[in-house]
């Protein structure tokens, strides 16, 4: 294996040869759209193919990016070499300025901009982010009984107080001294995490609660794999019963199309899913908090059932039961039956009789 | 109660004087702007065609000076030949006083009211003589003259004979109430504006009331040739026509009248003539009866005869339309002269058609509209070339209506131009004008779209290369901190790069 300095200054000496042979160089980027991603059905998430495209200087669409692409291999090699770690959005902010010569066009203008370029070394380069010294956003807790080592300090985490212990962007040198818990709650909400922890219950069903925040970053995504990998820990997603929560549950279980190059590192294909389902409205007698689906929901949910890892009969028919309702539940519509409702009757009871979408 | 006798003495046979008087209007003396432009307009028309008929490159010179509320003086200055001093009184006192609306021939003018209506205009409004100054080349003679409104004639009060220093041609000064200057569409200075373009080879100088100096240059040296007095088609012709012409001609058989004086009438279509009209060739001319003349004006309707000769038609020209259009300073210019057409049976006319793009265009289509050289200035809604040019689908030339920086100029060249009135600044709707208009935008325009289409792709071809130029410096400091290279040797070779690829 090469070290990833090498493999920074090898992108930049290409370059520079074939400028220096007069003719237009190009990067080889790997491509990240769906075509270029496939379902493992043995293996059970996402992986990426070795499709790539070739981005070059000379033509015009590519121009740009083929610069921004330069500043951020150049800005990583200087990282890695000071031994210095920046998150993305120090990178952002650390490249951007005003391009010469212009008025007021800048290297680039917001963090959407630098984030795929990222994404782009990482999977061409085959380097993880933390080997190019960066670090993604922090986002998402942990809460329950289980003893982390990071760096010098070890803790609980049902010792925290009720925030739990934040997951940091890179989970890699952490280690887990030791466990006391029979599985993994991922939640989509953190306000429905906040009231499970309140409930207390993670004691009462021996459970690790992990909020993820909307879609699941990186870290929490990591840091659940190793858990699950190391400890043995079955996972078990609890969302909002909508396209967006079922996609959350499907990017823990498959990987996302995003990050398919690094579904082995972060997927945990045997997943299950406890809900909200469709089918809940009517067991839970909810009919009187669902809300309609917008346009933009039908057309995701169409989406989905074309997925080969949602082309199992039940999801196909939950799915086309939420057309055909055309309504979502989210996770906080249980509160209607009263607060601590989801934590003593709701999860328990679909828990302990597997009561799984699959 | 009083008889027919006194009735009758109050009765006087209305000159063609003082019958304009009382239709000023009828001539576009109406509105203060078209007042002053219409009254630029005959003066400046006189002057070039006085010109044109000698051969002389014209050099005009035009004054406005304000003499008090919506009062002005105003003169036009030429150097033609001049005016012996005794036809000054007809030039420029006599409506109709030319022979030119008997003669069937292409001219600026073509009622002979212009610049005698002018002088008219002056008395009426302001009650003071014009001053015409002129020479041949010997004396000057300085003339004030009124008009006699009830006889239709020049009647001088006062000449004068001054020292000349060499200078040829003729000066008229006139005042003017119910005017008013400005810049406008409308304004003298637009009118000058379009003469110039559709006399390249006149210079023009105009002084307006503020002592601004504006020059129209020339840019052609090419003197037009004359049109020439051309015999009228049969399918062209009226009744009356007919009529005033066999009293007129000194012919005294009908037949040989008609073939002398109408064209395209051989022996043969005499016969023709006869056998269709029922009219006798051998008959006195001067005893043509309106029934008779009516009868060989349907016959040919159902003749056929051949086209009329085009002789008389001088258009401007492609190159002189580009010449004069290069006023407006375009980055494009295309001019089509199209072949010679007749409407109605038998007037034959010629369009021109100019399109300047870009340089001093604003945004959007300038149409400027032109009968024989001369400008259209007023009444363009009504007017044949504006339906035309509306019939045109600008967008399938890459020219958008509104934005595109453009000067549309329209020319139709006719011994007689079918104004919609005596105004004569809207030219009525004949179907095969209209066509030819069309045909000749159309024409140039396919040009235009292949210069729009070539400029077009220059630019892009300018941006795109702007564009890599513009990303070189970042580019090149992030790989020469990758590579430890030469910051400006690796600029360099970015720049070599991009040259090479627009080269």
């Amino acid at each position: 294996m090469k070290k990833v300095e090498e493999k920074l200054e090898e992108l930049g000496r290409k370059v520079l040869e074939q400028l220096e042979k007069g003719r237009d160089p190009y990067i080889k980027i790997t491509q990240r759209s769906l075509g270029n991603v496939s379902y493992d059905k043995d293996k059970g998430f996402l992986v990426i193919g070795n499709k790539y495209s070739k981005r070059y200087y000379l033509n015009i669409a590519h121009t740009r990016k083929f610069m921004q692409t330069l500043l951020v291999a150049s800005y990583c090699n200087e990282l890695i070499k000071e031994n210095k770690h920046a998150g993305i959005r120090e990178l952002y902010y650390a490249l951007k300025h005003t391009i010469e010569g212009t008025k007021k066009e800048n290297t680039f203008e917001n963090q959407d901009e630098s984030n795929p370029i990222i994404e782009d070394l990482e999977l061409s380069l085959n380097v993880l982010r933390e080997e190019l010294n960066l670090t993604a956003d922090r986002r998402g807790y942990l809460y329950g009984d289980i003893v982390i080592k990071d760096g010098e300090d070890e803790f609980n985490c049902s010792k925290l107080g009720r925030g739990g212990w934040a997951v940091p962007g890179n989970v890699e040198e952490i280690e887990f001294k030791r466990v006391n818990a029979r599985y993994i709650l991922v939640v989509e909400t953190a306000a429905m995490a906040d009231r499970l922890i309140e409930e207390k219950f993670a004691q009462k069903n021996k459970a690790l609660i992990v909020a993820c925040q909307g879609q699941a970053p990186r870290g929490v995504r990591r840091l659940i794999k190793r858990i699950h990998k190391e400890k043995k820990l079955p996972v078990i997603v609890f969302t909002d019963g909508d396209p967006y929560g079922w996609y959350i549950y499907s990017t823990i279980k498959q990987g996302s199309i995003n990050l398919a190059y690094l579904s082995n590192r972060l997927s945990v294909p045997d997943s299950k899913f406890v809900g909200m389902t469709i089918d809940d409205i009517e067991t839970y007698g909810l009919e009187n908090v669902t809300e309609k689906l917008k346009e933009t929901d039908l057309k995701r949910i169409k989406e989905e059932l074309e997925y080969p890892w949602f082309k199992t009969k039940e999801w196909q028919r939950q799915l086309k039961l939420a057309l055909k309702k055309g309504v979502r539940i989210e996770q906080q519509a249980l509160a209607n039956k009263s607060l601590s409702f989801v934590a003593d009757k709701y999860l328990p009871e679909k828990i302990e009789n597997e009561i799984f979408l699959s | 109660m009083k008889s027919a006798d006194d009735l009758f003495k109050e009765f006087k046979i209305l000159s063609v004087s003082e019958f304009f008087k009382k239709n000023a209007d009828m001539l576009g003396y109406t509105g203060k702007i078209r007042s002053m432009t219409i009254l630029i307009h005959e003066m400046v028309t006189n002057a070039l065609d006085a010109c044109e008929e000698a051969g002389i490159l014209p050099e005009i010179r035009v004054e406005i000076d304000q003499k008090g509320e919506s009062h002005y003086e105003i003169s036009v200055e030429d150097n033609a030949t001049g005016i012996p001093l005794k036809f000054i009184p007809d030039v420029f006192g006599r409506m109709l006083a030319g022979s030119k609306a008997h003669r069937n021939m292409q001219s600026r003018g073509q009622q002979g009211i212009g610049v005698s209506g002018a002088v008219m205009y002056s008395q009426v409004t302001t009650g003071q003589p014009a001053t015409i100054i002129s020479s041949t080349g010997d004396e000057v003679w300085k003339v004030r003259m009124n008009l006699d409104l009830q006889k239709n004639a020049g009647k001088i009060i006062e000449k004068t004979k001054i020292e000349n220093d060499g200078w040829r041609g003729t000066k008229i000064i006139i005042e003017a109430k119910d005017v008013t200057y400005n810049r406008s569409r409308y304004s003298p200075y637009n009118y000058l504006r379009m003469s110039s373009i559709a006399n390249p080879h006149a210079r023009i100088e105009f002084i307006e009331p503020d002592g601004t100096k504006i020059i129209f240059p020339r840019s052609s040296k090419e003197v037009p040739k004359p049109p020439k007095i051309m015999k009228l088609h049969p399918k062209g012709m009226t009744t009356d026509d007919l009529l005033v012409m066999a009293r007129n001609t000194k012919t005294r058989k009908l037949g040989s009248f008609l073939r002398t004086e109408l064209s395209r009438i051989s022996k043969k279509k005499l016969d023709e003539i006869e056998r269709v009209s029922g009219v006798s060739m051998e008959m006195n001319t001067h005893r043509l009866t309106w029934k008779d003349a009516e009868k060989i004006i349907d016959a040919f309707k159902k003749i056929d005869f051949m086209a009329p000769s085009s002789e008389g038609l001088i258009p401007i020209g492609e190159e002189n339309i580009m010449k004069g259009l290069s006023l407006v300073e375009p980055e494009f210019s295309i001019a089509v002269t199209r072949s010679p057409k007749t409407y109605r049976g038998g007037i034959p006319f010629i369009v021109e058609i100019g399109l300047a793009y870009g340089g001093k265009n604003e945004a959007g289509i300038d149409i400027i509209r032109y009968a024989n050289r001369s400008p259209l200035v007023f009444d363009q809604g009504g007017c044949v070339i504006n339906e035309a040019v509306k019939s045109i689908d600008w967008r399938r030339y890459g020219v958008n209506p509104d934005s595109t920086p453009l000067t549309l100029f329209v020319n139709i060249v006719s011994t007689h131009i079918p104004y919609t009135s005596a105004g004569k600044q809207a030219v009525a709707m004949e179907e095969e004008i209209y066509n030819e208009i069309r045909f000749g935008i159309m024409d140039a325009c396919r040009g235009l779209k292949r210069f729009l289409s070539l400029k077009r792709r220059a630019y892009q071809k300018k941006q795109r290369k702007e564009s890599l130029m513009k990303y070189a410096p970042e580019s090149s400091k992030a790989l020469s901190k990758l590579t430890g290279e030469n910051p400006d040797k690796v600029k360099d070779l970015f720049i070599k790069l991009i040259e090479k690829r627009y080269a």
